[in-house]
């Protein structure tokens, strides 16, 4: 790589000749052997059970079927669209494993970072030419403005152009500064620099954007009409300075300008008449940041602007350029980058400090310290503690856990079985056997409301569904609770579907009127009827009236569908034309009030369902359209 | 049987409808043409139904289906998919999916048995295809294209391809699919053949371009003939090959 300056003759030898625009990125040769080593492997591959996407082979349709299902196919893919190599299977295991966003539906919104997107971003351009057709880069605006694009054939005129004149102006402006000069190759003809008080010394920006935020209450210190009075200054100062520097600004071919912001930029072209027409050709910003405006920066500016950098072939220049750019890239990229809290961190392995590397006599050295036997078992011992320690502790443990269990668990367990017992003899009706039982119990009135299954069902339950009557009437006696009810909320009255057990309810219900609240067991008690002969014969009229008008509604019923079903046949037995005319007798009848329409073919109502239409004929299903095309054949036109 | 049709002087007739072996969706058209054509060929085996899909006439790129059940795109209104519910039969599943690729006709190609599908589509979509069209699924280019559904028309019997699928590629593919592949074009040259064509495993509909050679091809590898010729196909095929690659 070499550096020349374009005032040089070099660059003249180099531009002298056919020079074109390089394309850095050598695509187009990589997808001819792409395209050719595919078509090479299909040829020497004529197996039909191949995929030629991933180069691979399959005995039998089986394993090509399950390979096209695999996400490895599905890469080469993707690999293939982008006119990229395929991967083999290890590559991708280890290379993709897990991440797969890649090949699934969704594309990545990530952008490749090439090396013509860097050159862009850096405002620079590559070019081939000179006799052994080096690759060559420079800035771009050196060759034209931003918007005009660089096309082969007014490439050469613009090089011309450059070789020719080597005059150029380069000025500077910002916080007060200003930086000037004009150059005749690489030497600085004129240069003017000055400073002036405008901008805020504590809080930063210039004294005219502070004003202008608020016109109302500009500050009306002493330092705040100080920089006021500078601003004007410098404005006018940099008039005066233009004016003289008049002929040799319009002699140079190139007047490249850092102004910074509004302001800056009405310095140069704000006012009644601007020193530097905006629309002039000639005019070119600085494309890379600059440091305070001063002769120093303005002489490094020009040299770097006017270096050119040669590089030995495409790979060099990418390589070279990359290098070049990199660090400075990811400077600004450092900068930027902020903590994703989201995410865990990045889990360094760092290796532990175990390994103490000693040179040979220090070796040594130890081989002696291992040979004093009082050292060797002091370590050795507490050692040998731990590790017993740490096995045995979780033996320990265990087996207290596991009787701790037990002990639980089998009083569970004998719950369990208890109450297994309880519900066997009362499904087997052993009354003496529930006897014994519930006499062993201490607690007896608890254990006679207990829930002896998992759905809360307690004996008086479970008796009722078995229908074991002796065994109800033993537990009422002894005082268990009719009101009790299981998780689906059932008494035993309701849980039971048996016409004995209810009738055996309901006459203890009787019976014993006033022992349970038969309303929240749920037992239907008969009201005490104290009518006589006559009102109950008067009752039965009623119910007997009731039921001939129930008969009567019925009847009604059946023969408003009886003429709605004739009306639905003569409806279908009318020709076409007659439907017509109904179909329009009907809707002028809609017009005054309520009509139903009707399906075209079979007549049944359709008041409120989307119908099928065609030829404004309306119809309840599209079998019905169907049949009715089938019947009429359309005349087409 | 191959016929041809047009649909409103245009011959794309696989956008404007859709057939399969259990139903033949057509678009509303201005003119019962079209549809009466398909409808005095099909009517008597399965139902041919109006339709439009989000208010488009191109039904045929919008939707994928096959014997089993028809995928519609996201975008299609209520009223039709229940009209379209209502139209078919009952062992049609009718399902409508959110898919980025909504023409769904153009990323899916599919038979009763195997769909070949866009690269890109997701795999929530690929597994409903699986589901409700019953088919295996295989993510696929055509001649390096990612539309598969328009450059590749198949039936249970046979397929047509783009014209400039190589024969390596094609053979690959038929293996997969297991019915035989022929790379032809519709309409005097078009190679969009899927939007040119529509076929189903007795009947094939092309535009009224078509010359009478593809249709030719199109009756053999389709399997559409009753007593096929074999030999004049199959040679005329290769020459017909040999003049479009």
């Amino acid at each position: 790589m070499d550096q020349i300056k374009v005032f040089d003759d070099k660059f003249k030898d180099l531009t002298s000749e056919k020079v074109s625009p390089v394309a850095l990125d050598g695509n187009e040769d990589d997808d001819l052997t792409d395209c050719n080593k595919k078509r090479e492997w299909q040829a020497a591959n004529p197996n039909h059970h191949s995929c030629s996407f991933c180069r691979v082979e399959f005995p039998d349709i089986a394993a090509q079927r399950e390979h096209y299902k695999l996400d490895w196919h599905r890469y080469n893919l993707k690999q293939n669209l982008l006119n990229r190599e395929p991967v083999n299977e290890e590559e991708f295991n280890v290379k993709l494993a897990d991440d797969l966003s890649s090949i699934s539906g969704s594309d990545s919104e990530k952008e490749d970072v090439t090396i013509e997107s860097l050159a862009t971003a850096q405002g620079k351009i590559f070019l081939r030419g000179g006799p052994n057709g080096v690759i060559f880069s420079l800035y771009r605006c050196l060759l034209a403005e931003k918007k005009v694009e660089i096309e082969e054939g007014n490439l050469q005129k613009q090089l011309h152009g450059l070789r020719e004149s080597k005059k150029w102006t380069i000025l500077m402006l910002g916080g007060g500064h200003f930086a000037g000069a004009i150059f005749d190759g690489e030497v600085a003809r004129i240069h003017k620099t000055f400073h002036c008080y405008t901008v805020r010394a504590g809080q930063g920006g210039s004294q005219s954007s502070r004003d202008n935020k608020n016109a109302s209450s500009a500050p009306k210190s002493a330092g705040a009409s100080l920089r006021r009075y500078n601003e004007t200054a410098l404005i006018q100062h940099v008039g005066d300075i233009i004016e003289t520097w008049k002929e040799d600004l319009e002699a140079s071919s190139l007047i490249f300008i850092r102004a910074a912001g509004p302001y800056n930029k009405s310095v140069l072209f704000g006012g009644k008449n601007p020193l530097l027409e905006r629309s002039n050709p000639r005019i070119r910003t600085i494309p890379f940041s600059t440091r305070r405006a001063t002769f120093t920066e303005v002489k490094r500016v020009h040299s770097i602007l006017s270096t050119i950098y040669c590089y030995n072939s495409t790979e060099d220049a990418t390589k070279q350029f990359i290098k070049q750019k990199s660090p400075n890239h990811h400077r600004s990229k450092g900068k930027n980058t902020s903590i994703n809290r989201a995410k865990s961190r990045e889990n360094i392995q760092r290796p532990l400090p175990t390994e103490i590397i000693y040179s040979e006599e220090e070796k040594i050295g130890g081989l002696i310290a291992e040979d004093v036997e009082i050292s060797f078992t002091d370590i050795l011992q507490p050692f040998e503690e731990t590790e017993r320690r740490k096995k045995r502790l979780p033996k320990k443990k265990e087996p207290e856990k596991k009787k701790g269990k037990t002990k639980a668990e089998k009083l569970q367990e004998q719950e369990i079985q208890r109450k297994r017992e309880v519900r066997e003899t009362i499904r087997d009706g052993n009354l003496d056997k529930l006897k014994n039982i519930y006499k062993s119990y201490e607690d007896f009135d608890v254990k006679l409301h207990e829930a002896l299954d998992e759905l809360g069902n307690c004996a008086l339950h479970v008796s009722a569904m078995h229908d074991r009557l002796e065994i109800l009437s033993y537990l009422l006696e002894n005082g268990a609770n009719l009101c009790s009810k299981n998780n689906k909320q059932q008494t035993p009255y309701s849980c039971s579907q048996i016409k004995n057990v209810r009738d055996y309810f309901k006459l203890y219900a009787i019976e014993h009127p006033d022992k349970f609240n038969y309303n929240k067991a749920q037992i239907p008690t008969p009201q005490p009827s104290d009518l006589s002969p006559e009102e109950l014969a008067e009752k039965k009229r009623l119910q007997r009236k009731c039921k001939r008008d129930k008969e009567k509604e019925k009847k009604k019923e059946k023969i408003v569908v009886m003429k709605e079903r004739v009306e639905q046949d003569r409806f279908a037995n009318l020709s076409d034309r007659e439907k017509r005319a109904l179909a329009a007798e009907r809707r002028i009848l809609s017009q005054s009030g309520e009509v139903i329409s009707r399906c075209f073919l079979c007549g049944s109502n359709i008041a409120g369902k989307v119908p099928f239409e065609y030829m404004a004929n309306r119809f309840c299903t599209i079998d019905c359209l169907k049949a009715h095309r089938m019947k009429s054949p359309l005349t087409l036109s | 049987m191959a016929l041809r049709v047009q649909f409103e002087n245009n011959n794309e007739i696989g956008v404007f409808s859709k057939l399969t072996n259990s139903y033949c969706l057509v678009s509303i058209g201005g003119s019962e043409n079209f549809y009466s054509t398909f409808e005095s060929e099909l009517s008597e085996n399965i139902p041919v139904v109006h339709a439009s899909l989000a208010g488009c006439r191109i039904i045929g790129r919008m939707c994928v289906g096959n014997k089993h059940g028809l995928l519609v795109p996201n975008s299609t209104f209520d009223t039709e998919l229940q009209h379209i519910r209502n139209a078919l039969p009952d062992t049609v599943k009718v399902q409508r999916i959110e898919e980025r690729l909504s023409a769904l006709g153009n990323v899916i190609a599919c038979n009763d048995y195997v769909a070949l599908v866009h690269p890109e589509l997701d795999r929530e979509t690929e597994e409903i295809i699986a589901d409700v069209l019953k088919v295996e699924v295989f993510r696929q280019t055509i001649a390096s294209n990612v539309l598969v559904g328009s450059y590749c028309v198949l039936s249970n019997q046979g397929g047509l391809v783009h014209p400039q699928t190589s024969i390596a590629n094609q053979e690959e593919l038929s293996s997969l699919l297991q019915v035989p592949l022929v790379a032809g074009t519709v309409n005097r040259g078009s190679e969009v053949v899927s939007a040119g064509m529509v076929v189903n495993d007795w009947c094939a509909f092309s535009g009224m371009d078509t010359t009478s050679t593809e249709l030719q091809v199109i009756e053999s590898i389709f399997k559409l003939n009753e007593n096929a010729p074999s030999s004049i196909t199959s040679s005329m095929r290769a020459s017909l090959i040999e003049s479009m690659s």
